[in-house]
């Protein structure tokens, strides 16, 4: 799997919160889902939707009745995000990929737990206050606590503030 | 001929009586008509921007000459001047001095004096006033009248000691301002031309107040109940005198002996506070004004609030106490320090005029935190108005555990990035003497920071303040994301800062 789509992503959804955008899409792929779950699940999006190329109405973006993905529906497929904010500022201003196509990073979990409390390992720098990062792992794509909750390491994808 | 044209030179003209109000009037309908009619109408393009010869007017002179007839010495228009009128026209314009002019110049002038004007009448023809004078009516001409009564300095040579039988001497080299004993022993001086009561023998004394058999012993030995008591109607006695002549004053009257308000404005105006014995010396200096007037003292300042305890008598915190509403003393409490000084120029056509800059930096050393930016030509002046303007703009900054910031910060101005991180307790101010005067007044007591690139002081100081006032705040971040957001180092210390 390359991380081409993830960095891809990261930076749509850079741009379209530092434009305070309410809603937003990504192409539907398996690690795109993934990132968007774990970024759900660390509170920096608000709700995670597959649709078609049309928004799903936003009154019922927690409730929208997903259709089973076919081969012929596949190619209109999205992931549609909505971007949280808090007084008037995004909760999700900085997204910076940390592995890219032309070199993928890692960190094991000794490294991570350097990471975590502040501290440089490997190529990654130690995380400041409200930074996260996100890895892919064999248990999914995770946020680094949750990395070390499960005491793996794994591909380091982005930095996010 | 453009009398009309010039009023002032008919102003002058028909002063001297050269001129008669009909023939002003005349010679300036003359002249316009004349002159409107002399303009050519342009009945032709012109192939070049400079006017026609006969379109230009006459050169332009300050002094343009006027006909003798004109003067109202010829009778006769185009006829030659004749020298019985050039004499009539002298003895009437220059007429001799008369024998009575001449006395009244004798009583005003030394023989000395009225010597060299003999001598200057002598010496000039009154007919060549007549012919060649001009009588210059400029701004700029010279004030030839005078009676040298009043010593120009700009002028005149130094009088001498002795001009006039009157004695003034030059001022006392060695003159100095007054110290307090000889300022009060100059006052009793001058107040004891205005002397009352004891001296007039109409006030009662405090003898007066005790019993017959103590009146001829002195004060010390008299009995402690006599004294009081003495004491007592006597300090009575004189606040009823004082009653009464205040009550006099009220009602009009003048009481008896007292210095008049006249009095007390010439001393405030002409009394030298110098050791030069009020003797009155040469000066081209004008007598300064007066800083209290009798009547309006009091009434172009602000009073000075009695809160300040006399801390701010120029006035300059008045501004700030009411917009702040600190107190003087709280102001003056806070740190202050100055951080830039610069010196910036204007050029003008006048040349290069100069100013200082300055940033001064304010803080109460806990937590609130302030920059002040002024610029006046005065280094001084601006670093007030910068101190002032930094206490104004104080604010509060975010510190973690009143000690150092939350997190890592950074903030760029221009080509200046200031990078701040926070250190743990202990660590102590490593950072350059700007920031560290920042954090001192911020109370800020363990950082570090980096300046990477431009060190510009004017850019460092303020992308530290703005990366002092731009740091994430945990509250906000965990209310934004919906997670609960936990200070490790509160957790595994027990909530222990110290």
């Amino acid at each position: 799997m390359g991380v081409h789509s993830i960095c891809n992503a990261l930076s749509h959804l850079q741009n379209a919160s530092r434009a305070k955008l309410g809603l937003t899409s990504i192409p539907n792929t398996k690690y795109n889902l993934r990132l968007a779950l774990a970024l759900h699940r660390a509170g920096f999006i608000s709700s995670v939707t597959r649709a078609g190329l049309k928004p799903p109405p936003p009154e019922a973006l927690l409730t929208f009745e997903t259709e089973p993905v076919t081969s012929a529906n596949v190619s209109t497929r999205r992931l549609w995000l909505g971007l949280k904010y808090f007084n008037n500022k995004p909760v999700m201003s900085n997204l910076k990929p940390v592995s890219k196509p032309k070199r993928l990073v890692t960190a094991d979990y000794k490294q991570l737990c350097k990471i975590a409390r502040g501290f440089h390992a490997g190529h990654v720098k130690g995380l400041n206050l409200g930074e996260t990062l996100f890895l892919s792992t064999d248990k999914g794509v995770l946020e680094v606590r949750e990395a070390l909750e499960k005491r793996v390491g794994g591909l380091v994808l982005a930095r996010v503030s | 001929m453009s009398v009309a044209a010039r009023p002032a030179a008919r102003r002058l003209a028909s002063s001297v009586g050269f001129l008669s109000t009909s023939t002003t009037g005349t010679t300036s309908s003359s002249s316009s008509s004349s002159s409107s009619s002399q303009i050519p109408l342009q009945s032709r393009r012109p192939f070049s921007s400079t006017p026609a010869p006969q379109a230009r007017r006459e050169p332009r002179s300050r002094f343009r000459a006027m006909r003798a007839n004109d003067l109202g010495i010829a009778k006769q228009s185009n006829s030659p001047v004749s020298e019985e009128q050039i004499d009539d026209f002298t003895k009437k314009q220059f007429p001799k001095y008369t024998p009575a002019e001449k006395a009244e110049l004798a009583r005003m002038y030394t023989p000395e004096q009225i010597a060299a004007l003999e001598a200057g009448e002598a010496t000039i023809n009154p007919r060549d006033l007549t012919i060649q004078g001009r009588l210059r009516t400029d701004i700029y001409r010279m004030p030839y009248i005078d009676d040298f009564a009043e010593h120009q300095p700009i002028i005149d040579k130094r009088a001498p000691a002795s001009s006039r039988g009157r004695r003034i001497a030059p001022p006392d080299p060695n003159a100095r301002f007054m110290n307090t004993d000889e300022f009060v022993s100059d006052l009793i001086r001058w107040a004891d031309k205005f002397r009352v009561g004891e001296p007039t023998g109409q006030l009662k004394r405090l003898e007066d107040f005790v019993p017959d058999e103590w009146k001829k012993v002195k004060e010390g030995q008299w009995p402690g109940e006599v004294r009081d008591e003495a004491h007592k109607e006597f300090k009575k006695y004189l606040q009823d005198e004082i009653n009464k002549a205040a009550k006099l004053q009220e009602n009009g009257g003048v009481v008896a002996g007292g210095p008049t308000d006249a009095d007390v404005l010439s001393y405030i105006l002409e009394r030298s506070v110098m050791t030069d014995k009020n003797i009155q010396t040469q000066s081209s200096l004008a007598l300064a004004l007066p800083d209290k007037v009798p009547g309006v003292a009091g009434m172009y300042k602000a009073a000075i609030d009695p809160a300040d305890d006399g801390l701010d008598e120029t006035g300059v915190f008045q501004d700030l106490k009411r917009k702040s509403g600190m107190s003087v003393q709280e102001i003056l409490a806070l740190q202050t320090k100055t951080l830039v000084m610069n010196r910036v120029s204007n050029q003008t056509r006048m040349g290069k005029i100069g100013s200082m800059v300055t940033m001064v930096v304010a803080g109460n050393g806990n937590g609130w935190v302030g920059l002040g930016y002024a610029k006046s030509q005065e280094p001084g002046v601006a670093a007030t108005k910068a101190r002032l303007d930094a206490i104004s703009k104080m604010r509060p900054i975010k510190r973690y555990e009143n000690r150092t910031i939350f997190g890592n910060v950074e903030a760029k101005v221009s080509g200046t990035v200031v990078q701040l991180f926070a250190r743990p307790p202990g660590f102590g101010l490593r950072v350059q003497h700007r920031i560290f005067e920042i954090c001192r007044a911020a109370g800020i007591q363990d950082l570090s920071a980096r300046v990477p690139r431009s060190r510009n002081p004017m850019n460092t100081v303020k992308a530290t303040f703005e990366a002092l006032f731009n740091q994430k705040d945990p509250e906000e971040i965990a209310m934004g994301r919906g997670r609960k957001l936990v200070d490790v180092r509160k957790v595994y210390y027990g909530g222990a800062t110290q």
